[in-house]
């Protein structure tokens, strides 16, 4: 495997952690459609959380959310919505969160910011 | 976090306060600006994002939302860079200020975070200074028109960084000097009226049309000397009010024609636009409207030579203005008034061919009757009837021309002209007219005074000639201008005579 997958992949698997400690459950990882991917989906309170995870070893470039854009966010609406319609479960609320990470100055970050599109 | 700031926009030829509301919140990156921004306004993100950084300072990397109140004002304009800057430079803590609610920001930002001058400065201070703030910050590059406001503290930063330090306490900024405005003008213009041998007739209709602010139609074979003398106008004009020459500096400070090293205009304008201008060039116009040649030539000239070429539709708009003293254009986006007293001197050829009535046994008319009678009508009784002054500039013959007698200089005959122009001053100062040809039929009913041969006059003029009700006003504001040269106080017989002559010369 490439070291820039793995490093995508390690991203994926840090955030997986940190949403586990804070009380979400995974339902799902890497939900592919015909419209995109979805990084996580994840559960918590009766509400469906839909989470894109960005990581980056440096800030030289602004930060990972920054590249979230809106041609990104459309992709992930709409595999969102194919995901509910095809999902057997109905939940109450869906969101959208971005799981951010990043390399600064030898520390490791991980900001969530929920409810974000 | 929340920041206020306040800016200024300009509307008409008035400044608009805006207040700038900066909301930084957690969120994906970005950076919104709402509340009717137009194009210059929105890519102002873009110039803020690059100054913010390139001062030196942290652009923060969350979600950014700018509000432009009152939401319902369009605003236009580069100029406010400044306060959106500095109100998120305020709501990320990397500037603290305490008197925000006194302050007003205005100017364009550079890329590397330096402050580019805007148009309308002067209407924004002016507006600044009436809603009662106390500071208002503006680029040095329009420093003259900062110079000219009193009871406000004007400073100009360079940069985004120098106004940052100043608002942090770290490296204070000077406010400007005030002057006080002087008003004296230089006529050092190239024409004088003693270039112009001859034409006396025409003089003497220009220098009563210089004292009172009358309307004038020359009429002429071609080379009379109808643009000479029109272009020697402003040489004889008198001198601006303070509050005339504040007016005319706004509008030029809105329309960007200030001068980057003077701040007041002194002259009275001139304009002269070419016969083949629109009627909306002429009297204002676009989506959001801006000043056009009758606002320019507010309290000043507006020169249209060959009146007869000039499209009927931008003849017929100057009526409203010519009579009001102001014209109001009214658009989806915004129904505006703009100032717009100014003399029409208009120039025209009797003819197509520039001959008819000539009698020197070698020019002969070539036109025919209906040409002739067509391009005579080019020109609407509605608009002769607001030209005071209608006047024939024959040619001159080479005698005239030759003369070498010393013919009266501008300087004479403008000391002439300030002297009726006092006189009016004085009795309209309960009013807010500068000169007679602003009166109104009430004004003119309280302040002209006719003697009894006068009066009978009149009557006969008005029957014979059938004048207008208008025609009636006009002729009594030309005889008062006429008696104002004369230092009279009552307006005689001979005034009148005057005046009525002046007026139906081409009317016959």
């Amino acid at each position: 495997m490439h070291s820039r997958a793995q490093f995508g992949q390690w991203g994926e698997e840090t955030a997986c952690n940190y949403l586990i400690k804070k009380g979400y459950k995974i339902v799902t990882r890497n939900y592919r459609s015909n419209f995109g991917e979805i990084d996580i989906i994840a559960e918590k309170k009766g509400g469906i959380i839909f989470v894109e995870v960005k990581a980056r070893k440096t800030l030289m470039f602004g930060t990972p959310a920054a590249a979230v854009t809106k041609a990104k966010q459309i992709k992930i609406h709409r595999t969102a919505f194919q995901y509910l319609q095809t999902s057997t479960k109905r939940y109450r609320q869906f969101w959208f969160d971005v799981v951010e990470i990043y390399v600064d100055a030898g520390k490791t970050t991980i900001n969530h910011i929920q409810h974000c599109f | 976090m929340y920041a206020k700031t306040y800016g200024e926009t300009t509307c008409g030829i008035d400044g608009e306060e805006i207040i700038v509301e900066v909301d930084i919140a957690n969120g994906l990156p970005g950076f919104d600006i709402v509340g009717l921004p137009d194009t210059a306004v929105k890519e102002s993100r873009e110039r803020v994002k690059a100054a913010i950084k390139n001062s030196g300072f942290r652009f923060p990397s969350v979600h950014i939302t700018v509000n432009l109140a009152p939401a319902d004002l369009k605003k236009d304009g580069s100029g406010l860079d400044l306060p959106i800057a500095a109100g998120i430079l305020l709501g990320t803590g990397q500037v603290l200020c305490s008197n925000i609610e006194d302050i007003i920001f205005a100017g364009e930002l550079a890329l590397d975070g330096s402050i580019r001058a805007i148009k309308g400065i002067l209407p924004m201070i002016i507006k600044a200074k009436e809603v009662g703030k106390k500071e208002i910050f503006i680029p040095q590059g329009n420093t003259p028109e900062g110079e000219l406001v009193d009871g406000i503290i004007v400073y100009t930063p360079a940069s985004l960084e120098e106004l940052a330090k100043h608002l942090n306490g770290q490296a204070k900024l000077t406010s400007l000097p005030k002057h006080a405005l002087n008003l004296a003008i230089n006529y050092s213009s190239q024409v004088d009226f003693a270039d112009v041998q001859g034409q006396l007739v025409a003089k003497r209709a220009l220098e009563i049309a210089a004292a009172g602010g009358h309307n004038v139609l020359m009429v002429g074979s071609p080379g009379a000397g109808k643009t000479m003398l029109a272009r020697r106008l402003p040489t004889i004009l008198p001198p601006m009010t303070e509050e005339e020459a504040l007016e005319v500096t706004k509008i030029y400070s809105i329309s960007g024609l200030l001068s980057r090293t003077r701040g007041l205009v002194l002259e009275r304008p001139f304009r002269s636009p070419h016969h083949t201008i629109s009627h909306n060039a002429l009297i204002g116009g676009g989506s959001v409207p801006k000043p056009g040649e009758v606002t320019l030539s507010h309290n000043g000239v507006l020169f249209l030579d060959e009146l007869p070429e000039f499209s009927r539709s931008a003849l017929e708009v100057l009526r409203q203005p010519l009579e009001d003293g102001f014209v109001t254009i009214s658009r989806v986006q915004a129904s505006l008034s703009f100032p717009a007293t100014f003399i029409l001197v208009s120039a025209e050829n009797p003819c197509p061919c520039g001959f008819y009535g000539e009698d020197d046994g070698v020019h002969e008319c070539t036109c025919r009757p209906n040409e002739i009678e067509r391009y005579q009508k080019k020109i609407s009784g509605p608009l002769l009837d607001r030209i005071d002054i209608q006047i024939q500039v024959p040619r001159l013959n080479y005698k005239e021309i030759k003369n070498t007698l010393p013919v009266e200089s501008s300087a004479t005959i403008r000391t002439r002209v300030k002297a009726a122009r006092e006189i009016q001053l004085k009795r309209l100062k309960d009013t807010n007219f500068h000169c007679n040809a602003d009166m109104g039929h009430k004004e003119i009913k309280e302040y002209c005074t006719l003697d009894t041969q006068a009066e009978v006059l009149l009557e006969k003029y008005f029957v014979g000639l059938g004048l207008s009700a208008r025609s009636h006003d006009r002729i009594i504001k030309v005889a008062q201008t006429i008696a104002d040269l004369d230092a009279s106080s009552i307006i005689t017989g001979m005034h009148i005579s005057e005046a009525v002559q002046l007026r139906t010369n081409n009317q016959g």
